[in-house]
C-alpha cells in the first residue's frame, strides 16, 4: 500500500486464476464499461449547477455514454457535487454502498478535496476519501463543464485501462473507512447493507476487511438477514 | 327423463338435504359433492358444446294459457358450465380452514346460511339458463336477484347491508322494467313464447322495437352493471364473504349477458338492432349499445384504480370487464361476438382466482387494506404467484387466456373500422394495467410490515383451488380452441357466424392468432436470457428490505417508505379533476325526486286541507261527469 498524497493507492490484487482463457474478454468488458455509464448526481452543493450544461446540449455527456440514473441499483458512477455536512454524509454513504459493483465515485470542486471554503465548519466532512474510495477529483469552485466532462473522461480512461478499483479498495480495506465513518458519527452507526457480506459475495476480503472497527459495528449492528421466500403451509 | 331433468331434481334434492342438515359439520364436503356431481350432469351434455340438439326438459307447466318449459341450449350450456365450475371452486374454497374460521367468528348456522346462499345461487341460475320462455326467464331472473341478495346480506357490516338493500332495489327496478317489457310483448303478440316474440318482431315498427329494447336492456344492464346503472355493483360484491365474493364476481352479473344474448339478439334480432337509427343521430341500436360496452370498460376501471381496498378494486373491474364483453358481442361479427363470450370464460377464472388469493390473505392478517399490507410476498410465495397469473389475465397479456379475448375483440373492432371504440377499449385496458399494478405491488410487493413477519402461507384448501384455476388460466391460454369449441357452438345457437379456429387460436385472412407460438416464443425468449446471464457467471444476491433506495433516507421497520397510500399521485394530478361522481350525484337526484314526490303524495294524503280536496273532488266529478276520458 503506497499513498499518493492523501490518496491511498492500492496494488492490484494479483490472484492466480487456474483458468487461462479467464481474462481473454477483461479488455473487451473493460471497454463496454468505460463506454456505457449511469450516473447518480447527488447534489450537495453548488457543484450541481455545471451539472446541466454539461449533460445538455452544449457540452453533450451523452456522446460520452454518460446518462443520468434515479437509483444507485443501476448506477456506475456517485457524483458528489459539493461540500458535505455530516448529516449529508450518512446519506452518501448509504447510496455509495447501496449501488452495484463495479462502482466509482467522483469529487468535484473544492470543497470535496480539503473542505473549500468550509475548511472552518464544524458540521462538514472535509476530505471525502476518508470516508469512500473516490476514484477522481475534479478541483476548482466550481470546475466548469469542460473540466467536469475531463474528468469523466480521465475516469474513462483508467476503467478502459483496468485502474478503475477503488471500488475495491473499499472491502479490501473495510475497517479503515468504518473507522473514520464511526469516529465522525458514533459507535453505533450502521447503514441496512451488508458490506462484509458484499465483500464475500465478491470474493474481496483482505487483511483489512476487519479490525477493531468491525468488531465495534458487530457489536451495535442489527440483524441485516434477507427476508427469503419459503412455503410455510 | 332428459339430463336436465336430472339436473334439476339434484338441485331441489341438494337444496333440500342442505337446508334440513345445514347446522351439522362436514355438510361442507357434501356440498363440494353436490356441485360436482353437477358439474358431472353437465358434462354429460357437453354434445351442447359441441354443436349437439337443444335438450329439453320432460315437463312443463300451463298457467293462465301460457305454457312455461326449459331447455338447455349451447348459449345456456356454456353460461352453465361456468356457473356450476365458479361453485365447485367456491365450495372447495370453503370447504377447509376457511370454513373452520368463518364459524369460528360467526356461528353454525350462518356457516350453513352461506352454504345455502350459494347452492340457491348455482340452482336459480341454472334455472334462468334453463328458461325456454319470456316468463320462465323472468322467474329464473327473480330467483337469481333474490338469492344474491341472500349472499349479500350475509356480512352484518352497515355498509355490507347498505349495499345489498341498495342492490335489491336496483335489481328490482330492473324487474319492473322487465315486467314492462314483457307486459308490452304479451300486448303485440298475446304470448310470451320466444318464437312467437321472434316471429312478432319482424313486423313491429322502429318506435316499437326502440321502446322495446330499451325497456329490456334496462333490465339486463341492472344485472350486469352497465352504464348508467354501475353503482350497485362493486360494494356489494366486495362485501359479500369471500366464497360468495368468488362465486358472484365470476359469473353472477354475466346472466345479465345471457339475457341480453337471449331476448336481444336471438329474439329482436340482428337485422333490427342494424338497422334501426335512433332518430336525429347517425347511430344504430348496435352502435349505442357498443358505446354502453365501451364507457362500461372505461368509467368503472378508472374507479377501481382509486379502491383503497383490494376487494373493492377487483369488484369495480368485474364491472368494467362486463364492458368488453358487451362491446365484443355487440360487434355481432364472428370474431368480436366470439371474443366477447370468450371473456365471460376466461374473466370467470381469473376472477375467481384473484377474489380468492384476496380471501387468503384476509384469512391470515385480517384486512384487504392496502394501507396494512405490503411484503408479503416473502410469506405466501404460492399465492402470490397465482394472483400473477391472474393479473396477467386479467390486463390482457400474453400468455394468459385472457390475451386471447381481448385481442378477439381489438382485432375485430379494428377490422370493422371502428377506431374509436377501438381506442376506448384501449384506455380500458390501460386503466386495467396500472390497477392490476397497484393491486400486487400493495399486497405482495414492497416491504413486509413487523406485525406480518409470522403471516404463513394460505392452508392447502385454499391453496389447491387457486393453483388449479391458474393452471386453467394457462392451459386456456396457450389452447384457447378448448374454449372456442363451446363458443363456436354458442354462437350457432345465436344465429351468428361461428368464428374460424384451430387449438392454438384463430385462424383470419387478414392475420390470425396463434398462442401455441406466442407461449412457445415467450418462454425461448426467457429461456435464452436466462442461459445468457447463469453462462456468464451471474449470481443473485439477497438483501435485506431495509437495504432499499429511498432517495438516501435510513429505512426502519417505523419508516418503511412502502409507498403504498395515494398511490398514482402523478396521475391523480393529471385525471383526478375527472373524478366527479356525476353518477353518484344523478343516482341522489332520483332519489330526492322520489322522496319528494312520496312526501307530496303522503301530504295530500294525510293532512287536513278540507277545501283543497273539496276543490279536487268537485273538479274531478266534473270532469268525468263532462265525458272523462272519452
Amino acid at each position: 500500500m503506497s499513498k499518493l498524497g492523501n490518496i491511498p493507492v492500492q496494488a492490484k490484487s494479483e490472484k492466480k486464476r487456474t483458468n487461462p482463457l479467464a481474462r481473454v474478454f477483461d479488455e473487451l468488458i473493460q471497454f463496454c464499461q468505460s463506454r456505457s455509464m449511469f450516473m447518480l448526481h447527488y447534489c450537495t452543493g453548488c457543484g450541481a449547477i455545471e451539472l446541466p450544461p454539461a449533460m445538455t446540449s452544449r457540452f453533450d455527456m451523452e456522446r460520452l455514454g454518460i446518462q443520468p440514473m434515479v437509483t444507485p441499483r443501476q448506477a456506475d458512477i456517485l457524483l458528489v457535487t459539493g461540500y458535505v455536512s455530516v448529516k449529508t454524509l450518512k446519506r452518501v454513504i448509504l447510496t455509495y454502498e447501496q449501488m452495484q459493483s463495479p462502482k466509482y465515485v467522483i469529487g468535484i470542486c473544492s470543497c470535496t478535496v480539503n473542505g473549500g471554503m468550509y475548511w472552518q465548519s464544524y458540521a462538514t466532512a472535509k476530505v471525502l476519501n476518508e470516508y469512500l474510495p473516490v476514484d477522481v477529483y475534479i478541483a476548482g469552485c466550481m470546475p466548469r463543464p469542460e473540466a467536469v466532462i475531463m474528468g469523466l473522461r480521465r475516469l474513462m480512461s483508467n476503467i478502459e485501462n483496468g485502474k478503475g478499483n477503488a471500488w475495491k479498495d473499499y472491502y479490501e480495506r473495510y475497517d479503515y473507512y468504518l473507522g473514520n465513518q464511526q469516529h465522525l458519527f458514533g459507535d453505533d452507526w450502521q447503514t441496512p447493507v451488508d458490506v462484509i457480506g458484499e465483500a464475500k459475495f465478491y470474493d474481496l476480503e483482505g487483511e483489512e476487511t476487519y479490525g477493531e472497527h468491525t468488531r465495534t459495528l458487530e457489536q451495535h449492528q442489527e440483524p441485516l438477514e434477507a427476508a427469503v421466500m419459503r412455503v410455510k403451509l | 327423463m332428459s339430463v336436465l331433468d336430472e339436473v334439476f331434481i339434484l338441485c331441489a334434492l341438494g337444496a333440500l338435504v342442505l337446508f334440513v342438515f345445514h347446522r351439522i359439520r362436514g355438510i361442507e364436503k357434501l356440498a363440494v359433492v353436490f356441485y360436482a356431481a353437477l358439474l358431472y350432469l353437465l358434462i354429460k351434455m357437453s354434445g351442447l358444446g359441441y354443436g349437439g340438439e337443444v335438450i329439453y326438459s320432460s315437463f312443463s307447466l300451463n298457467i293462465l294459457g301460457e305454457t312455461l318449459q326449459w331447455r338447455f341450449d349451447a348459449v345456456s350450456w356454456f353460461f352453465a358450465i361456468i356457473t356450476v365450475a365458479s361453485g365447485l371452486f367456491s365450495a372447495v374454497f370453503m370447504s377447509g380452514k376457511w370454513g373452520e374460521s368463518y364459524r369460528e367468528k360467526t356461528s353454525n348456522a350462518a356457516y350453513g346460511t352461506l352454504q345455502i346462499a350459494l347452492l340457491l345461487n348455482v340452482n336459480s341460475m341454472l334455472i334462468l339458463l334453463a328458461s325456454g320462455d319470456l316468463l320462465s326467464l323472468f322467474i329464473g331472473w327473480e330467483l337469481v336477484s333474490w338469492a344474491s341478495f341472500m349472499m349479500m346480506a350475509l356480512n352484518p357490516d352497515k355498509q355490507a347491508r347498505q349495499a345489498a338493500i341498495k342492490y335489491i332495489v336496483y335489481a328490482m327496478a330492473g324487474a319492473m322494467a322487465f315486467l314492462a317489457a314483457m307486459a308490452y310483448v304479451y300486448g303485440i303478440t298475446g304470448s310470451l313464447q320466444y318464437a312467437e316474440l321472434a316471429q312478432a318482431s319482424a313486423a313491429l315498427s322502429n318506435g316499437q322495437i326502440i321502446l322495446l329494447s330499451l325497456l329490456f336492456f334496462t333490465g339486463f344492464a341492472i344485472k350486469m352493471g352497465l352504464i348508467p346503472f354501475h353503482l350497485w355493483q362493486a360494494v356489494a360484491y366486495a362485501e359479500t364473504p369471500a366464497p360468495g365474493a368468488v362465486f358472484l364476481g365470476a359469473i353472477s352479473a354475466r346472466m345479465g349477458l345471457y339475457a341480453i344474448i337471449v331476448v336481444l339478439i336471438q329474439l329482436i334480432g340482428l337485422g333490427h338492432l342494424q338497422q334501426i337509427h335512433i332518430p336525429f343521430t347517425f347511430w344504430n341500436l348496435q352502435t349505442v349499445l357498443a358505446w354502453v360496452g365501451a364507457l362500461t370498460t372505461i368509467i368503472p376501471t378508472y374507479i377501481a384504480l382509486k379502491q383503497n381496498d383490494a376487494r373493492h378494486l377487483l369488484a369495480w373491474h368485474g364491472v368494467g370487464q362486463g364492458g368488453y364483453m358487451l362491446l365484443g358481442l355487440m360487434t355481432l361479427n364472428s370474431l368480436g361476438s366470439a371474443g366477447g363470450l370468450l371473456h365471460v370464460f376466461n374473466y370467470a377464472t381469473y376472477q375467481a382466482a384473484l377474489f380468492m388469493t384476496i380471501g387468503a390473505v384476509i384469512y391470515r392478517t385480517g384486512t384487504a387494506n392496502f394501507d396494512k399490507l405490503g411484503g408479503l410476498v416473502t410469506q405466501m410465495p404460492l399465492t402470490f404467484m397465482v394472483m400473477v397469473f391472474s393479473i396477467i389475465g386479467l390486463a390482457g397479456l400474453p400468455p394468459m387466456n385472457g390475451f386471447v379475448s381481448k385481442w378477439m375483440v381489438y382485432r375485430s373492432l379494428l377490422l370493422d373500422g371502428e377506431p374509436l371504440l377501438f381506442v376506448a377499449a384501449v384506455i380500458g385496458t390501460l386503466g386495467t394495467i396500472l390497477s392490476v399494478y397497484k393491486l400486487v405491488h400493495n399486497t405482495f410487493l414492497g416491504q413486509l410490515r413487523v406485525e406480518h413477519q409470522n403471516v404463513r402461507e394460505a392452508p392447502l384448501s385454499l391453496l389447491i383451488p387457486m393453483l388449479v384455476l391458474a393452471a386453467i388460466m394457462f392451459v386456456t391460454g396457450m389452447m384457447p380452441g378448448l374454449v372456442l369449441d363451446w363458443v363456436a357452438s354458442a354462437q350457432l345457437a345465436m344465429g351468428l357466424v361461428p368464428v374460424t379456429y384451430n387449438l392454438g387460436g384463430i385462424v383470419l385472412a387478414s392475420g390470425g392468432l396463434d398462442m401455441i407460438w406466442i407461449t412457445l416464443i415467450l418462454f425461448y425468449g426467457l429461456g435464452v436470457g436466462a442461459i445468457i446471464f447463469y453462462l456468464l457467471g451471474g449470481r443473485a444476491k439477497r438483501v435485506h428490505q431495509y437495504d432499499n433506495y429511498a432517495g438516501g433516507h435510513f429505512l426502519t421497520s417505523r419508516v418503511r417508505y412502502h409507498y403504498s397510500h395515494n398511490f398514482y399521485a402523478g396521475l391523480m394530478h393529471l385525471i383526478g379533476g375527472w373524478y366527479r361522481g356525476s353518477f353518484k350525484k344523478l343516482e341522489q337526484a332520483i332519489v330526492s325526486l322520489v322522496s319528494l314526490l312520496s312526501q307530496l303524495s303522503e301530504n295530500m294524503y294525510r293532512s287536513a286541507q278540507p277545501a283543497m280536496m273539496v276543490i279536487i273532488v268537485v273538479v274531478l266529478s266534473l270532469w268525468s261527469i263532462s265525458g272523462g276520458i272519452n
